[in-house]
């Protein structure tokens, strides 16, 4: 059994090749030397788009004859398993968090916005990966790397804005406070900090916070759309709870939800929970534990 | 500029309610205009204020998809299909259909939003533009013509990229190209007595896969909620072992 893994982001390429690592043989076609994680090869390229990167997949997939594609899914990775669904004729079951093979293929993916989990047993070859699921695991032996060259594209960049890396990365933080509208403003985000601080914690948030209002960097959003996280520890400061949301917490240890709403779904999903002010309890939590 | 806006119709997620199963309940719940796809329409139709020409609606749903492509032609959606005949959702039957009407439809762009916010796959603009051979820019904020070519700026991971790419191109949206406009009444009105053309989808579909489940998570979390100020101690004697 072998499988063919793209991305284009070395830490989800990562994450696919440890969780399909000893279930399978795997190559990569990656922009980044994905060298640490037990793929046999690493197929390397540069300026990769839409075109160019679905000829070269396809090359590859007829040449070395793969039982899978698994494809991470991002902005780039979506477009890619289209293109290859279309032109192999072969459907791609889409944004799974579990690959289980036995006798058939069995794939869970969220369902209904995150609402329900499908799980489905499928004769399918192709299948995107949500990112930030999986735990990287480097192993000791090194993949070949091969640099390839990919043909000319039809599309053209006429320029690029990085987006700032706002430091560290939530999907790796261990404890997260998380606000979401219920602070109000982004001025507020001053009087959760030291919460933030005196739990040596990362700072997240809901998609208002991080997308329409901009009171923390895009990077920081937890949520279906936004990052899937996994502290021991989350807690969810202002924020309703809507299934989008919940979409992004369901692998949190610990859940603590503070909301002046006590019939906001967040408390549904909550291990514990308080009803009331966050601005008035979180300064009262702070002095508790410097106590 | 003739354009094409792909709208899709769902269910509205809010109102699923879970039975003693854990199971969504689907049936008879109200339908809505999904999300990204009024972001599409508002897209395709400020392109046609600003470029000229014309936009054409195609929903690929059922007969009750009339409610959406009445709200498209009052955002100000020109002409609209509606094919019918499916209530699944499989990206690859969807776009077979999709490409098989698009190509008797004049276009030189074709929007669609970016994914849908039921399975969000995001698959169908990839299918789309292999099976149209035209270009694809994804998860688009901005949408400029010049000079024959379309210039995007994509949303990624990391970056905003403005790329450049020759039409016919097929471009998903994403949410934050545009606020959807609210039609006022008048355009309510005239958009209920407007034809829409509903046609039947010719699907050759074969099952070959099988749902073994679609249950909400199991919810394990222990949901002690305080309503009082005793929480704020019992919430503190956690952080401390956490921390
Ligand atoms: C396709 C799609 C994808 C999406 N993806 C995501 C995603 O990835 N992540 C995400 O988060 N959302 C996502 N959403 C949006 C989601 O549906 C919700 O709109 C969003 O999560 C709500 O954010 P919120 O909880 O911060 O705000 P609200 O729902 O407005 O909740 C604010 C909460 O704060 C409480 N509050 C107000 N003041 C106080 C106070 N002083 N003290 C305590 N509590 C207070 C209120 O009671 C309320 O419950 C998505 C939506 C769609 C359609």
């Amino acid at each position: 059994m072998k499988c063919l893994v793209f991305s284009d982001n070395g830490d989800n390429a990562g994450e696919i090749i440890s969780y399909f690592y000893k279930k399978m043989d795997i190559d990569v076609i990656c922009n980044d030397s994905v060298i640490d994680y037990g793929a046999d090869s690493v197929y390397k390229y540069s300026n990769g788009f839409s075109d160019n990167l679905s000829e070269y997949l396809l090359e590859m997939y007829n040449k070395n004859k793969y039982d899978y594609i698994i494809i991470s899914s991002t902005n780039l990775g979506r477009q890619i398993a289209g293109i290859i669904s279309d032109k192999l004729n072969e459907k791609c079951m889409p944004e799974i968090f579990s690959f289980e093979k036995n006798d058939k293929i069995v794939t869970k993916r969220f369902f209904y916005g995150g609402k329900t989990v499908l799980e489905e047993e499928t004769g399918f070859k192709i299948f995107t990966i949500s990112p930030g699921i999986f735990e990287t695991k480097k192993i000791d032996k090194k993949s070949n790397l091969i640099e390839v060259k990919l043909n000319s594209s039809k599309y053209k960049i006429l320029s690029e804005k990085q987006k700032s890396a706002s430091g560290n990365d939530i999907t790796k933080a261990k404890i997260i406070v998380s606000i979401g509208r219920g602070l109000g403003s982004k001025e507020n985000i001053e009087k959760i900090m030291p919460l933030v601080d005196a739990l040596h914690g990362e700072i997240a948030g809901s998609r208002p916070v991080c997308l329409d209002y901009k009171w923390l960097p895009e990077d920081k959003q937890v949520g279906l759309s936004g990052k899937k996280v996994k502290p021991d520890l989350y807690i969810a400061l202002g924020i309703s709870g809507q299934i989008q949301h919940l979409a992004g917490i369901r692998n949190a240890k610990t859940i603590i939800a503070i909301n002046k709403d006590k019939n906001a779904p967040i408390f549904e999903e909550c291990d514990y929970g308080i009803v009331g002010d966050l601005f008035s309890i979180v300064p009262e939590l702070v002095e508790k534990l410097k106590k | 500029m003739d354009i094409i806006v792909l709208i899709k119709q769902t269910v509205d997620m809010d109102q699923i309610k879970l039975n003693d199963s854990n199971e969504a309940m689907t049936e008879n719940l109200p339908l809505k205009t999904d999300i990204l796809s009024k972001n599409a329409i508002e897209a395709a139709v400020q392109l046609k204020e600003k470029y000229g020409g014309n936009v054409t609606g195609i929903i690929f749903g059922t007969e009750k998809a009339t409610s959406s492509m009445k709200e498209a032609y009052a955002m100000g959606v020109d002409d609209g299909y509606i094919i019918k005949g499916y209530e699944k959702s499989d990206p690859l039957i969807t776009s077979k259909v999709l490409s098989d009407k698009i190509k008797t439809v004049k276009n030189d762009l074709i929007i669609l939003g970016n994914q849908s916010s039921d399975s969000y796959s995001g698959l169908l603009q990839g299918l789309l533009a292999s099976e149209l051979n035209v270009s694809l820019l994804s998860n688009a904020i901005k949408i400029e013509i010049n000079n024959g070519n379309v210039d995007v700026t994509t949303e990624s991971e990391n970056k905003d990229i403005i790329m450049e790419s020759p039409l016919p191109a097929i471009i998903s949206v994403a949410q934050e190209i545009n606020e959807p406009r609210l039609p006022n009444v008048m355009k309510i009105m005239a958009a209920g007595k407007k034809n829409i053309n509903i046609e039947d989808a010719d699907i050759k579909y074969e099952d070959d896969d099988k749902t073994l489940s679609n249950k909400a998570p199991e919810n394990k979390r222990k949901k002690i909620v305080y309503e009082d100020n005793n929480g704020i101690d019992e919430i503190a004697k956690i952080l401390r072992v956490v921390k």
